[in-house]
């Protein structure tokens, strides 16, 4: 038990290996799950499962959907501006 | 359920509402009984905040290199503050990628926390002012 719980705090010691690359942007997801979740938990005035899941996926829906609005509007900029 | 306002000071109960949720992410809703709430909370924060430690170690905690962002991950629990000993003198050092999304990750939980201790706080103001039906 002891020897296990050494190796759980062991992989908390060494950095993941994360290149630059487009698609390590996609870790920001997971993030976005937390925020949807913890602010639509302090905004809900009764916790009731199905509510809260549906509240939580719905802004979590609406953050990513803006997000990626976001990343084409300034790509199209980008592409305009650089060529 | 209905809260009446009572004629009792509030400010002990916001202060441990407070302290309870800086000490224990959701602390402060369960000193409201907001069971669910509490633990949604402490679940999510905590693992954000692990999340974070894992993706770039405990190297991403680091209160004289960064100082602003170790003031905003403290949010989450005084508890960072023993990670913080530990990492100080620089022994667990970590660059780049990992760098940055471990310390957005930790950085975010912590803001995360502020938000749910202030809302718990006004949440017990409510409760101790004024006539509540939730």
């Amino acid at each position: 038990m002891l020897a296990l719980a050494a190796i759980v705090m062991a992989e908390f010691t060494i950095p993941e290996e994360i290149g630059t690359t487009p698609r390590s942007l996609l870790l920001l997801i997971p993030l976005l799950v937390s925020i949807a979740v913890i602010y639509k938990a302090t905004k809900v005035s009764r916790v009731s499962a199905w509510n809260f899941i549906k509240e939580s996926a719905l802004l979590f829906g609406s953050i990513l959907v803006f997000m990626v609005i976001t990343a084409l509007a300034l790509m199209a900029v980008a592409r305009f501006v650089v060529g | 359920m209905t809260y009446r306002k009572t004629e009792e000071n509030p400010w002990p109960l916001i202060f441990l509402v407070g302290l309870a949720g800086w000490f224990l992410p959701g602390g402060g809703y369960l000193v409201l009984k907001e069971t669910r709430r509490a633990l949604i909370i402490f679940v999510a924060v905590t693992a954000t905040f692990a999340t974070g430690l894992y993706i770039g170690s405990i190297g991403v905690v680091d209160p004289i290199g960064y100082k602003l962002w170790y003031m905003v991950q403290m949010m989450s629990s005084p508890l960072v503050a023993i990670i913080g000993y530990h990492t100080q003198g620089g022994g667990f050092p970590v660059y780049g990628r990992p760098n940055e999304m471990g310390q957005i990750y930790t950085s975010t939980a912590g803001l995360l926390n502020l938000l749910c201790i202030v809302n718990a706080v006004y949440m017990a103001y409510i409760r101790k002012t004024q006539d509540v039906e939730q």
